[in-house]
């Protein structure tokens, strides 16, 4: 059964209608507050803190990102950890299953638009309202620190937080893409909420835990040499890992703090005769996190893959 | 109140002279003895100088010490005059500073008194004779004294010292004692001055004492320390350098020669060809960097051996190993080749590579930025290019009509 055409006739029109329903969507303004209530709470404290700083710091303004605050013990980047996922799943949960429930979707299919491009129309348009949302508060950060700290941002300080909208970017479409693939598994809307803001807190409370436990299910009795200990630590880092919210403050941290040298455990003998403190170039840092950009790119990509496929296979006359 | 004072005075009386004759008693006898058995007792009283015929000079202040000696007589006021006096001097009897006219002796005392002559410029030569007299009710002593206008005793200095030659190297400072002179009959103002080649630094300082000085009184007869400290410019050659010291007051000059032996020093430094002291390297691969060893003194240095201190697990080699000889103002290159562990991380670390040879060394810290292969970035985007295929592969599989 060979198709005619491309796959992304209709991509367009897609694309633009769900932006613009996002957009337009009180859905969207209150999760547009939620985030910047929840964002502009640590950035507020964190500026404050800064701005008793008396020490020159040649990353002052990745430093708003990143220090924690003492009135209010979450960074800014810890806060988004939490609600981008929020943000997205708000996005994507009900994006295909509420077309069917309302019974537009063989009304659009029968338009000449491949469900793929539906598909992908949609989670690009939920990946656009995404990145719109958080360009807003990446500039609203900028223009507070130029505001209240009175100095220009260096030009590897913007690109480092550009590294960090990018990021920030690619681990909302992960989430993105989770809940879309909930709402194209389960017809019911709410199930596919329930499920998508399940997966959230069993990677953000569970998880921890039961890497935790793995960890210790599979660690020796006794731990009898250093490579063996080593081991046990680069196995507990690679379950963590497992969860995008870990890539995603790993991938930060190597970003926001040039001083980082590794994300994984690390021998004190590696750091001798190392230079503490000595930031690493930008292309460094780049080589350090890429491999949990990479693995956030690419979950995105396969959920999205999986989602496609039970899309495909779905009855939609109904 | 007043009855206990009382009460204290009488007990402490007898108490006091008690220890007072006993103090003052003990000393007495072998006190005595000497006088007793020394002279047959030798009565009177006398005007005693040291030298009776002395020489003025014209237009000056003469000091003439001489004194009252009382031997075994009763105290008794004598009044002190002078007899003789020429025309147009002016003689004063001086007793403590102080113009007196009356003397009065302890028994078997002295009494020092200075006659001041003031001598009139215009004084003729030859020999003036004075008299002193002492007078008292009953007895009457004279001193006669000559007084010769002569000539004045030219100044003369003279400067000696015990170590005239030292040895040493540029970094060192050369001190050398000298003790000055003043053989002339007064005190005078020695100026002090130093020959030495160019751009050698000399300081004068009175014997122990730390002042830089330029001149120095120094008493009639007597002699004085100074301290020459020489110090030769850093980068002198090896070899003898004469330094003379001066000394000179009113027309009076005397010279000493001192002599520095310096011998050569080599100094190294180390640098890398550029003077840039940083550098990178890549995880588990090796980098040449050139260093630069040169000699900045003024001597030869010998087996110049390399050497370098790295982070654990890194490999550090030097080509060549051991530099034979470096010659003053020679740089010689050495290739040093840093290979970072394999698990090294990304980041600045120091490496520190020493110089060391036979009277000198010296240490370079370098700063190794070491950055990790961009294989893995490439492995990135493979996977992530897997994850697309993945997808276009479902798309071709499941994609509808």
């Amino acid at each position: 059964m060979q198709r005619e055409g491309s796959p992304f006739t209709g991509l367009g029109p897609v694309f633009i209608k769900e932006l613009s329903d996002h957009l337009t969507s009180i859905r969207m303004l209150v999760l547009t507050l939620f985030v910047i209530v929840f964002g502009a709470f640590p950035v507020a404290s964190s500026l404050q803190t800064l701005r008793t700083v008396v020490g020159a710091d040649a990353y002052l303004y990745l430093r708003i990102f990143t220090i924690e605050p003492e009135q209010v013990p979450i960074s800014f980047i810890t806060a988004l950890n939490f609600i981008i996922p929020l943000m997205a799943i708000g996005l994507g949960f009900d994006s295909v299953n509420s077309e069917f429930n309302r019974r537009t979707l063989s009304r659009v299919l029968s338009q000449p638009i491949y469900r793929d491009a539906l598909l992908l129309g949609k989670f690009l348009g939920g990946l656009m309202t995404l990145a719109v949302g958080l360009l807003a508060l990446w500039l609203i950060v900028f223009g507070a620190g130029l505001l209240l700290l009175g100095i220009p941002p260096r030009g590897v300080e913007v690109a480092r937080a550009f590294g960090f909208l990018l990021v920030a970017i690619a681990y909302g479409g992960v989430w993105l893409s989770i809940s879309m693939l909930f709402s194209v598994i389960f017809r019911s809307t709410a199930t596919s909420a329930l499920c998508a803001l399940g997966m959230w807190l069993f990677f953000f409370i569970l998880w921890p835990m039961i890497a935790n436990a793995i960890v210790l299910g599979f660690a020796p009795r006794e731990i009898t040499s250093v490579d063996q200990y080593v081991g046990i630590q680069e196995f507990a880092i690679a379950i963590q890992r497992l969860s995008p919210g870990t890539l995603f403050s790993e991938a930060l941290l190597g970003l926001l703090n040039p001083e980082t040298r590794t994300l994984g455990f690390m021998l004190p003998t590696q750091m001798r005769g190392a230079i503490p403190n000595a930031p690493l170039p930008l292309d460094q840092s780049l080589l350090l996190i890429w491999p949990q950009v990479t693995g956030l790119i690419a979950g995105m990509i396969v959920v999205f893959a999986a989602a496609y496929v039970v899309f495909q296979r779905e009855e939609v006359r109904a | 109140m007043r009855r206990t004072i009382v009460l204290l005075a009488l007990i402490a009386t007898p108490v006091l002279t008690a220890v007072q004759v006993l103090a003052a008693d003990p000393p007495k006898p072998p006190a005595a003895a000497p006088t007793a058995s020394a002279a047959p007792a030798l009565h009177g009283l006398w005007l005693l100088t040291d030298y009776p015929s002395q020489t003025v000079r014209p237009g000056e202040v003469a000091t003439i010490r001489f004194k009252l000696q009382n031997s075994g007589l009763a105290p008794e006021t004598l009044a002190v005059s002078v007899d003789g006096v020429p025309a147009g001097w002016k003689i004063d009897v001086m007793g403590n500073g102080q113009p007196i006219a009356a003397a009065m002796a302890p028994i078997n005392e002295s009494v020092s008194l200075q006659l001041r002559v003031e001598v009139p410029k215009d004084a003729k030569p030859g020999s003036q004779n004075i008299v002193v007299h002492a007078k008292g009710s009953t007895q009457s002593i004279d001193l006669p004294m000559t007084l010769t206008i002569g000539k004045e005793v030219p100044a003369k200095l003279a400067i000696k010292t015990q170590l005239p030659s030292l040895i040493g190297t540029p970094k060192s400072s050369f001190d050398y004692t000298l003790s000055v002179t003043n053989d002339s009959g007064k005190e005078m103002t020695v100026a002090l001055a130093a020959q030495s080649p160019g751009n050698f630094q000399t300081t004068f300082t009175e014997g122990y004492g730390t002042n830089e000085i330029s001149s120095l009184p120094i008493d009639a007869g007597a002699s004085k320390d100074i301290k020459v400290k020489v110090k030769p410019p850093a980068e002198v050659k090896a070899g003898d350098y004469p330094v003379l010291v001066k000394v000179s007051a009113e027309g009076a000059t005397a010279e000493q020669k001192v002599t520095l032996q310096i011998s050569g020093q080599g100094q190294l430094t180390l640098t890398s060809k550029d003077s840039r002291l940083s550098g990178e390297a890549q995880v588990g691969k090796t980098s040449e960097y050139t260093l630069i060893v040169s000699n900045d003194g003024t001597a030869a240095i010998d087996n110049v051996e390399m050497s370098g201190s790295v982070p654990a697990d890194w490999k550090v080699e030097f080509n060549p190993k051991t530099l034979q000889n470096v010659a003053p103002n020679e740089k010689k290159e050495v290739k040093v080749s840093v290979t970072p562990s394999e698990k090294a991380i990304a980041g600045d670390y120091v490496a520190s590579f020493r110089a060391g040879g036979r009277g000198d060394s010296k240490a370079a810290d370098f700063r190794i930025t070491v950055t990790t292969s961009t294989l893995w970035g490439i492995v990135g985007i493979g996977i992530i290019a897997i994850a697309l295929l993945v997808l276009l592969g479902a798309v071709a599989r499941f994609g509808r009509r």
